[in-house]
């Protein structure tokens, strides 16, 4: 079983990368999003996007959260060209300002989405979490309980579709076509779900206690993550982003 | 010399129940030892752990009286950080305990945190891996780790830490014979060449009385029993009381020594000791072995009577698969060519080890995967065009873990819901639904989660049978349970089987199998290997080979003595079969 943020072996520059530098290129890119206001800057930065994820081999990935983000974006778009109401009217009451910002807000959504994605499927969580508790002085407790509930996600989402296929197999019509009706169905799994999330959140508790958690301090951590060139490379490039973006 | 752990008069109570788990345990366990426990559910088993490893008290809360004395050290005056460091442990929940997604990440973290200094980390952290042997997975995703891996993966990062002491908890619970075999070696190995004490506690009791050098039995959070596995498991009468199961070969020594027959006071615990028992009392009365004429080819004779053979006319097939194909979409291990029949009023057990395919089985069957060649036929129902949530009203479901099962806020609720969502009356749905809790001697009005472990697999249970369906699919029905639990289950399941249901079964116990099962279909590798009456399938010791199952006790034990020259052992099953075929020989010459 497969997961969006799964982590894929390889040994590219982006793989290399110290993971607070993959970090930061990411949250650049974030922003550059957020500032740029032309079509161009928006588009090339989804495409810079895409192409550093096709080298890094996860375009795969990219593509298939891409399938699920789009009609989420065509719904912004829709939404967006039908409430703004200032410039001048096209047809059916949609005017060229509306639909300008409509499409900037399906381009930032997807913009925003992909890089932060992009960037978990080339860092082990464990290395992201000591980088960040060496490199950014993090505290090893939020460090923790962030790769916690990021390692948590695809194993509650398991527990989630077993307990739908039990369900399923009781005659509870998770089949049906009308979702409105599959999420009421759904509202009462919520019970067994909690059940065995706050199960397993205390057995982890636990082990990682037993295992010394409380005893681990910022030079614990055997691997070591300095910042190379190669890392000042990237943030100088997620910087000079943030400035076009700002400027252009 | 100082006993590593040592317990006085320990009582403990959780601080949200109002009976105590622990009652005035006092055990004290000597370096280098291997110990099993073992216990009825509920009786304390998974405290005792707590207690051990110091997650009781400081982690559980609750009323703490006695002492609890580790490496000298009482327990109450440490930190629990401070007995991680003698006394490593491994719970329950494979899953749940890992702190890492690699490895690598998993060991490593244990070793950061205590301070082992740099320059040795990579020599621990190799030899960890080497010693339980998976040196291999170093760079693994902990997700895509079977069940046997993630448990050594675990004992290994325990180990990496050099405790004195190790707990396991239920290590071998999710897995299949062969993997939970190499758990209990690597344990062994373990404590041979490291020294590490081990204490184990467990529910296969044909493991534990193989590896442990010493038993210990708690009932309703007492000490019961506590010895070698020999004499413990020699109160065979007494630990089925508590709710405990003996190792098979422990019942055929037990049983003959109630008939006076066996002098040795202490009972055989594995085949081997068994066959040597047997043959020292044959020979004992005279009775001779005909030597070994022909050898190969043994009778399959079956003495013991029993369900097996379809009757003269074959009842109505409830289940038919025929050359069924499954892929899934992602890759991983799909099946192929499947071809199965499941008559009415049949018990049809499925073996294989841990991704054989049987799990896609029961899916293709009760229609949650469908077929991507080939027909699957359930209850007459085409599982390709007929909605799951219509199968379901004639093909009911037990999966293993059954919280996944319940969702409702009573039992009773949670009975009828089934029949509910069926269409049928609410008032009608209750009345049924009752009348199956009263059978089941279930609480009504309690809340399904309040509820044991073993109970809530009941609540479970109920719920398929009171939808009478005509076939029943069971995954794993006595994983987690206790012996009497177990019975309890089985015996509903024979129930439903002699009212006409058809009952495809999963299972790892192969002696549950072999004492339940009319036919057993064999799978490995996603493919079906053989499907036939349980003792010839059993007794083909190639076939068990093949597919990696070791062949029940007592069936093996019967062909051994067979092979031995003691025809008239041939194709037995059962306990009662033997011990009435020494008699026999012995009275009858």
């Amino acid at each position: 079983m497969t997961n969006v943020i799964d982590y894929l072996p390889g040994e590219t520059v982006l793989h290399r990368l110290n993971p607070v530098a993959k970090l930061a290129l990411a949250a650049c890119i974030i922003l550059a999003t957020f500032l740029a206001q032309s079509f161009p800057a928006l588009v090339g930065l989804l495409a810079l996007t895409l192409c550093m994820g096709a080298y890094a081999g996860s375009l795969e990935r990219l593509l298939a959260l891409l399938k699920v983000l789009v009609p989420l974006g065509v719904l912004m778009l829709v939404l967006q060209t039908l409430f703004v109401r200032t410039g001048t009217p096209l047809a059916l009451g949609i005017t060229d300002e509306g639909l300008a910002s409509g499409a900037r807000t399906a381009l930032r959504l997807l913009g925003v989405a992909l890089p932060l994605i992009l960037m978990l499927t080339v860092t082990k969580l464990n290395d992201l979490a000591n980088a960040c508790v060496e490199v950014l002085h993090v505290p090893y407790r939020y460090a923790f309980t962030f790769t916690t509930a990021l390692r948590f996600v695809p194993v509650f989402s398991q527990e989630m579709n077993a307990i739908m296929e039990a369900q399923t197999a009781r005659g509870v019509e998770y089949d049906t076509r009308n979702p409105i009706k599959k999420l009421r169905l759904m509202l009462p799994l919520c019970v067994p779900l909690l059940i065995s999330s706050v199960g397993k959140t205390d057995a982890c508790a636990l082990a990682a206690e037993q295992r010394g958690f409380y005893l681990r301090t910022r030079a614990s951590s055997y691997k070591r993550y300095p910042l190379r060139a190669l890392d000042a490379g990237a943030l100088a490039l997620g910087v000079a982003l943030v400035a076009a973006a700002a400027l252009l | 010399m100082e006993p590593i752990i040592s317990i006085e008069h320990v009582t403990f109570r959780y601080a949200d129940a109002t009976d105590p788990a622990l009652v005035d345990i006092d055990l004290s366990i000597s370096e280098g030892s291997v110990v099993g426990v073992v216990a009825a559910a509920g009786a304390g088993k998974s405290t005792l752990a707590a207690l051990l490893s110091g997650a009781a008290p400081h982690h559980y809360a609750g009323e703490f009286f006695g002492a609890v004395r580790i490496a000298g050290a009482d327990t109450c005056d440490v930190s629990l950080t401070d007995i991680s460091r003698t006394v490593a442990s491994v719970s329950q929940d494979i899953d749940a305990q890992m702190v890492a997604s690699v490895v690598e990440d998993e060991i490593l973290f244990g070793l950061e945190n205590f301070g082992v200094p740099h320059d040795e980390i990579e020599g621990r952290l190799v030899s960890a891996l080497e010693n339980v042997g998976i040196a291999d997975l170093r760079d693994r995703e902990i997700a895509t780790l079977s069940g046997g891996q993630k448990q050594k993966v675990a004992i290994a990062a325990a180990l990496a830490l050099r405790p004195r002491v190790l707990v396991l908890d239920e290590p071998t619970a999710a897995l299949d014979p062969v993997s939970s075999r190499s758990v209990f070696e690597t344990l062994r190995r373990v404590n041979r060449d490291h020294g590490v004490t081990v204490i184990v506690i467990e529910q296969a009791v044909a493991l534990l009385s193989a590896y442990c050098d010493r038993v210990v039995v708690l009932d309703h959070g007492r000490v019961a029993l506590d010895g070698g596995p020999r004499e413990v498991f020699a109160q065979g009468t007494r630990l089925r009381r508590i709710g405990v199961d003996s190792p098979r070969c422990a019942r055929i020594s037990n049983s003959l020594a109630a008939e006076g027959i066996l002098e040795d006071p202490l009972p055989a615990l594995d085949v081997a000791s068994a066959l040597a028992q047997i043959d020292r009392i044959l020979r004992a009365h005279g009775v001779e072995p005909e030597p070994r004429a022909t050898g190969a080819a043994r009778p399959r004779v079956r003495t013991a009577a029993g369900a097996g053979e379809p009757g003269p006319a074959p009842r109505p097939a409830v289940l038919e698969l025929s050359g069924v194909d499954f892929r899934y979409p992602a890759g991983g291990a799909g099946v192929s060519d499947l071809a199965l029949t499941v008559r009415a009023g049949e018990i049809m057990g499925v073996v294989g080890q841990n991704g054989a395919g049987k799990t896609t089985l029961t899916k293709l069957v009760n229609g949650l995967l469908k077929p991507s060649r080939g027909s699957v036929v359930a209850a007459g129902m085409d599982t390709v065009s007929v909605p799951v949530s219509k199968l379901a009203t004639r093909v009911a479901t037990l999966f293993q873990n059954p919280d996944r099962q319940l969702c409702q806020n009573t039992v009773l609720d949670e009975v009828a819901f089934g029949l509910m969502l069926h269409g049928t009356p609410r008032d009608e749905a209750l009345e049924r639904a009752r009348a199956v809790i009263d059978r089941f001697g279930l609480p009504a009005a309690e809340a399904p989660f309040s509820l044991s472990r073993g109970q809530r697999q009941l609540v479970a249970l109920a719920s398929t049978v009171v939808l009478d369906p005509a076939l029943v699919i069971l995954d794993e029905p006595t994983s987690g349970l206790d012996y009497r639990e177990c019975m309890t289950v089985m015996g509903t399941v024979r129930e439903m089987a002699e009212r006409g249901c058809g009952v495809l079964m999963v299972c790892h116990d192969m002696e549950v199998v072999s004492d339940f099962a009319d036919r057993i279909a064999v799978m490995a590798d996603g493919r079906m290997l053989a499907c036939g009456p349980s003792h010839e399938i059993f007794s083909d010791a190639d076939l068990m080979a093949r597919a990696s199952i070791a062949p029940p006790n007592v069936i093996d034990l019967a062909a051994r003595l067979a092979a031995e020259g003691y025809t008239a052992f041939a194709g037995i099953e059962e306990v009662s079969g033997i011990v009435d075929t020494v008699k026999e020989l012995i009275f009858h010459d």
